[in-house]
Formats: structure tokens, sequence, C-alpha cells
């Protein structure tokens, strides 16, 4: 694997949004619509696509924790997919919740996963179609998957300290100021804090932001190694954790790395900083 | 006080009706709705915010127009008191505000017509979920207590300047 590459390692893993308009109708392909703004699919979504929610389908309701297989296969039958079917998944937040729901997918061990470069935004943005019409597609039989892919692409807290003690790369993609401690929440998010402020010891600050252009599409491959490889010192053969606070906008730095950049030893730590922040006793670091 | 809103006795405990007349209207509409009824009704609302835009040649007493940390976007609260001390509100919305703040701003704006300040400042927020619902209370989507406490600050403002003239 090149650490210079000109080229996305897997560049059949996005499409476009002109591509998109002229396959809507394409057998194989489930466009799936995942937003943080729970309500936003129902008030207009791109033509055939389905909502899966990353709380209330991708969660467990009780536990925090994700589906069982059983109940991953239930959902892909409802909305019509089955394990060879395509996922294009899109949404609001330049993609953070279509990448989280594509890495869950991932998770349950569906390979065949796309996204919409530039999201929800810049299909809007372009003034391409929009309905409410919801779709409603056959119902297939999606045999429940043997196993989570947990150890391959999810890190838990244990693994993330382990990450820290080894000092291998470990990238935390909030904001600066939450990496740094100087705030206990997300901009934007104040009612969502924790009891501590500031990082895992050893993790590179690197926001996910900095993947993407102004109209939410993914930079070059160029811009990507030099940001990942060079400045956050990743490696293709050392295996990397990234984190955020939910597990969501480190789904989208997950996405670059394995998808973009190729990397396949690359694992979510979706407690974050929400855990992390609030563990008795998990060393921390503050400033940057 | 007036007859569109409920009132606290002696104890501060709010007789009957327990929320002004519009809003209870409001909250039972959305208390007898199926769930996809009432997800309808909520992207319904959020569809008309826009028509609680000021209107040319609308005059107010106060306004406030800010981005919060709270909020994804501007949110701009303006109110006018009319001579029988009842409140109008009128509300503008960035385009990043989230469908349930959106929606809260309609029926807000809608609800609280006829009330005057201090009804408004003393409303409590536990009728939000009796609209929302419980499925849709949750993590991220917590703004929409948001244009509630937005209103009320803009109230509160104009109430204590009035407090001050007098003083």
């Amino acid at each position: 694997m090149a650490t210079n590459p000109t080229q996305y390692a897997h560049p059949e893993a996005l499409v476009e949004t002109d591509w998109l308009e002229k396959h809507l109708e394409d057998d194989g392909i489930r466009i799936v619509e995942s937003n943080e703004d729970v309500l936003l699919y129902d008030t207009g979504h791109i033509p055939g696509a389905v909502h899966i929610d990353w709380r209330a389908d991708l969660q467990d309701p009780v536990i925090r924790d994700y589906i069982t297989p059983e109940k991953f296969a239930a959902l892909c039958g409802m909305n019509g997919i089955t394990p060879d079917t395509t996922c294009i998944f899109y949404g609001d937040k330049a993609n953070w919740w279509a990448c989280y729901a594509l890495w869950a997918f991932r998770l349950f061990g569906h390979e065949k996963v796309k996204i919409l470069n530039g999201g929800r935004d810049k299909w809007k943005a372009e003034g391409r179609p929009i309905t409410k019409e919801k779709p409603s597609y056959p119902k297939t039989s999606y045999t429940a998957p043997k196993k989570r892919f947990d150890k391959e692409i999810r890190a838990f807290a244990d693994e993330a300290l382990a990450q820290s003690k080894s000092k291998k790369p470990l990238i935390d993609v909030r904001s600066p100021g939450e990496f740094k401690g100087e705030i206990t929440h997300m901009p934007e998010y104040p009612q969502e804090g924790v009891l501590r402020g500031g990082h895992i010891p050893g993790a590179k600050s690197m926001p996910w932001k900095t993947a993407t252009k102004e109209d939410n599409t993914f930079k070059s491959a160029p811009d990507l190694a030099k940001i990942y490889f060079e400045q956050c010192g990743v490696k293709p053969d050392v295996d990397t954790v990234v984190y955020c606070r939910i597990g969501e906008r480190s789904s989208h730095t997950w996405f670059v790395l394995t998808y973009l950049l190729g990397l396949d030893n690359v694992r979510n730590y979706d407690g974050s900083w929400t855990e992390w922040g609030n563990k008795v006793g998990a060393p921390i670091e503050k400033g940057a | 006080m007036s007859k569109d809103c409920g009132k606290l006795d002696e104890l501060g405990n709010r007789s009957d009706p327990p929320y002004p007349k519009k809003l209870d209207k409001i909250i039972h509409l959305f208390e007898t709705l199926p769930e996809d009824e009432r997800r309808e009704t909520i992207v319904s609302y959020a569809e008309n915010a826009k028509k609680q835009e000021p209107r040319p040649g609308e005059k107010f007493d106060l306004e406030d127009v800010r981005k919060d940390e709270e909020c994804m976007d501007t949110v701009g609260v303006y109110l006018h008191v009319d001579e029988n001390g009842k409140a109008q509100i009128r509300m503008t919305l960035g385009p990043e505000v989230q469908t349930l703040t959106r929606a809260m701003t309609a029926i807000l704006c809608k609800g609280l017509e006829g009330c005057t300040p201090q009804e408004i400042l003393d409303l409590p927020s536990d009728f939000v979920t009796r609209i929302v619902g419980a499925e849709l209370v949750r993590i991220r989507s917590q703004t929409i207590y948001y244009v509630l406490t937005r209103i009320k600050g803009i109230c509160k403002v104009y109430l204590d300047r009035q407090r001050m003239a007098v003083a």
C-alpha cells in the first residue's frame, strides 16, 4: 500500500451525485439516508431512499451497544436489502451518520457499501430531485450474520488504552477545544457534556473536517495521505484507532482511512469520549 | 391574567387550564395522534415555521437575533406587546436549524398567541415531550427546548425593562 497515493485506494466506495441521479432505479442498489436531524428524511429525501435511524434502528434500545445480528437481518429484510445489495449511504452533517451507518453495516459483515460524496447537502444544493414519498420494497430474507465484526473494526476502552500505552496511532477527530480539554462538549452541543475534558494520552488531534472540502466532498488522495500519513503518523503496517465523542465523527475518519487510503487495520472506538471522559481512573492528557 | 392562559394559585400551582388555550389544543391534538401521524404533523409544523417570520411593516419592541452555542444556526426572536399587554412573537431561523426546532417554533408562535410576556415566562416546559413524544427526545435532538428558552428570554428582558422604567 502506497503512502503517497495518486488516487483513492477504493474509488468504488464513493459515488458522485451526478452518477446517482442517473442510477436511482438500478437493480441491486439501495439508497440509505442516515441523519442527525431525526426528522430530516421525512421532510424530503432522494427518490427511492430508505431511512435508517442510527439510534432507533442500529443501536440496542437499552444497553449502549449495537443491535444483534438477528435484528440487523430483520432491518435489512424490512428495507429490501439482501447480502448482495449495494447500499449507498448519505445524510446530513457532511455524512457523519451515513459513515456511521456504513460502519455499522460492516460490523455485521455487509461488504457492499458506498458513500454519496458530499452527502445530502450537496445533493440539495445542486437542485437534484427530492421526494416525500416513502418507498416500499418487497421484504427480503437476509440471513443473520454469524457474528459481529467488533474485533476487526471496533475498539473498546481497554483496546484504546492498549493503543495509547503502546504508542500506536490514535487519532482524536474532535474539535481542538475538546481535544485540549478547554470544553467538555462538542461545539454546538453544550447539553452533551462529560465529567472530564482532554484526550487519551498519546492521541494526535486531527479534526474530522480536515478530510473534507467546502462542499463536504472528500479531499484528494494525496491531500489525505499528507494529513494522515505525514501529520498523524499513521502507517499501513501498524493498526490505528480513531475516536470522537460517540463514534459518528470518527466513523467519517474511519471511512477515509479504510476506503480512501486503503488501510485494513483501522478500528473505531465508538465508546469514545463519552465513555473515556466519564470513566473512573482513565488516564487523560490535557492541552495541545 | 388573560383568559387564554392558565394562572398560578397562591402556592404556585397552576390551575386549569395548565397551558394557554391555543397551546393546550395543540398538545391534545398531538397526544391523540398515532406515532406516524405525529411525525407527519411535526414535519408539517416545521414547514410552516417560515410563516412566523416578521412581515413587512411590522414593528417590534424587542429584537434578539443571534447564533447560540445550543443551536446549529442563527435564530431571531422578535417581540411586540400590544396595548392590551398581549405578546406577539415572530421568529427567523437559519437553514441549519433542525426540523424539530423548526416545528417547535411554529407551535409556540401559534400556541402562545394572546398570552402576556409574564404568562409566557411562567409557562412550564413539560409540554414539550407531550407534543414531540418520548421517542424523538434523545441525544442530538435536545434543541427542542431551545426555542422556548429564547422566547422566554426576550419576554424576561421586556419585563425587566418595563419594571426599570416604572422604578
